[in-house]
């Protein structure tokens, strides 16, 4: 790619986070990287090599210490409506139903109220949460509070859907379960998702491009375009095909030593 | 083989209500036993008859009689609710903008925390000088003691939001009135509401600090009053309702919480101002 056509670019990003004592720490050594429109993008890494702290960049919630961001050609900095953002937990507020939670993002925006619920009825319906719209957070499951969280990031139809281990927080089957879902709503919606997650099988089964990153200070080590055709049913992750990608990424990092 | 098993006495619902009512009985037959037979003098203490009795004279006087129950309750209950409501707008209001305000935060709180050392009721008498022998001292003072937990306990709430609830809004571009509106103020409600129950306690004692140093009316002035002519039966009385009383105001703060903090599976308890 030569980065012209990119959605999102990002160019030489850094974050440094000052100490009380001694030389900073490196978050992010300089990173750079494209999105393509459409792409469905994973990034997995061992813990700390920077990659929540990229996401947060992209998201406008950190500042980098210098780097460039590029939305379609334009410099960007802070918070952008053309990004939607899921956490690893749901952070659904605990105050508000589903239905007023996933319409959040549409008052603190101020977007037309009766789009948005008509928008919100039909993303609800699309991860399986009709007739919940009514009920606390606190009266689904964790894996029902996520699709729900899934459902406000979009709310806004952002391009660019930005994931930091969404499913991290869920039991194996649940979590199986989601990933078809994601890929479901993905192909439903075609938005960029840049997803980061621990789980190589995760990364492999949703991505067509992997990218893997080395323990802190994180540098790119490798990147993987994986090439499966979709949809991707889950009985893919069997395969031999699978497995190899799978193998390739686990002793890419094995290699570097210690995985957090 | 019969296949009831008996649920063990102690897991029974009734046993603990059934305790607490043996509890009460008992302890009433103990008093009685003292007095009768145990050489208390009834100025010491009272028959359990002689309280019942001052308690109904009390309550069944006019509102209008200086020497009715109701006319003094009906004051100190007004400066209660009065210096807790003033109490609880200032102190939430005040929480809010040290919160959103560092620099706000950095003028206020030298004060607060002196007049946090400071034995607050001390400050009873300065307030009779300044507002006289009538309610506006009692309030004062009422709003004084409710301020603290109130303003400590809010303050607390507004800064410790969850911070990935924050990120949210963040990465929302939300403004801060926005973020301060949908996010921190909510967040802060069950401590706010800890406070606030803790502070409709502290309004009550409030007022009757206020009562005792100088005043013309109120629960306070009506127990120096019985105090003077040792009528401890007529002390007693008083008490009685100064408890009823401030069981249904902390009753009607608990119910008030659970239905506005109704995600909160369990209230907290504040933090003591």
């Amino acid at each position: 790619m030569t980065g012209d056509d990119a959605l999102l670019r990002v160019i030489d990003l850094t974050k440094q986070y000052a100490v009380r004592r001694g030389t900073p720490v490196q978050a992010l050594p300089g990173l750079s990287m494209d999105l393509a429109d459409g792409e469905f993008v994973c990034m997995v890494g061992p813990s700390g090599c920077g990659k929540t702290t990229l996401l947060k960049i992209l998201a406008g919630i950190v500042t980098p210490t210098s780097g460039e961001l590029r939305y379609r050609g334009q410099a960007i900095t802070g918070a952008q409506q053309s990004m939607g953002v899921v956490f690893q937990a749901p952070v659904l507020m605990p105050w508000l139903t589903i239905l007023e939670n996933v319409l959040l993002p549409a008052k603190v925006l101020g977007l037309e109220r009766r789009a948005a619920q008509a928008s919100a009825m039909e993303l609800l319906a699309l991860v399986g949460l009709q007739n919940f719209e009514a009920k606390y957070p606190f009266e689904l499951s964790g894996g029902m509070q996520q699709r729900a969280a899934i459902v406000r990031s979009l709310i806004h139809d952002p391009a660019i859907l930005l994931m930091d281990e969404p499913f991290g927080a869920l039991d194996a089957l649940t979590r199986e379960r989601m990933n078809v879902e994601l890929q479901r709503i993905w192909m439903a919606r075609r938005k960029t998702v840049f997803l980061i997650t621990h789980s190589i099988p995760e990364a492999v089964f949703l991505a067509d491009r992997v990218i893997v990153m080395s323990p802190r200070p994180g540098r790119i080590l490798r990147e993987f375009a994986i090439p499966f055709p979709r949809p991707r049913d889950i009985e893919l992750t069997g395969t031999t095909e699978f497995g190899d990608y799978t193998r390739a990424i686990r002793a890419l990092l094995d290699a570097q030593g210690d995985i957090g | 083989m019969s296949g009831t098993v008996r649920t063990p006495l102690r897991e029974q619902p009734y046993f603990k209500p059934l305790l607490g009512v043996i509890s009460i009985v008992l302890g009433l037959a103990v008093w009685f036993a003292a007095v009768s037979w145990g050489g208390i003098p009834d100025y010491v203490l009272p028959q359990p008859v002689a309280v019942f009795h001052a308690l109904i004279d009390g309550l069944s006087g006019s509102p209008f009689d200086r020497v009715s129950f109701w006319y003094h309750w009906i004051d100190t209950t007004e400066t209660t609710l009065l210096g807790f409501l003033i109490g609880a707008v200032m102190g939430v209001g005040l929480a809010a903008i040290m919160a959103e305000s560092v620099v706000f935060q950095s003028i206020v709180f030298p004060y607060v925390v002196i007049l946090q050392s400071l034995p607050k009721i001390a400050i009873a008498p300065l307030f009779v000088i300044w507002f006289g022998y009538h309610i506006e001292s009692k309030v004062a003072m009422a709003t004084t003691l409710a301020l603290f937990p109130i303003l400590l306990n809010s303050l607390q709430g507004f800064t410790t939001t969850d911070r990935d609830r924050v990120e949210v809004m963040t990465a929302l571009k939300a403004t801060r009135w926005q973020i301060f509106r949908y996010v921190k103020l909510p967040s802060a409600l069950p401590l706010i509401f800890a406070g606030l129950g803790l502070g409709i306690v502290y309004a009550q004692l409030g007022a009757l600090v206020a009562e005792f140093v100088g005043a013309q009316t109120g629960m306070g002035v009506l127990i120096t009053q019985l105090q003077s002519v040792t009528d401890t039966a007529g002390v007693f009385a008083v008490l009685v309702v100064l408890a009823a009383t401030g069981y249904v105001l902390i009753t009607m703060m608990r119910l008030l919480q659970q239905r506005v903090v109704f995600w909160e599976r369990g209230s907290r308890r504040g933090v003591d101002g």
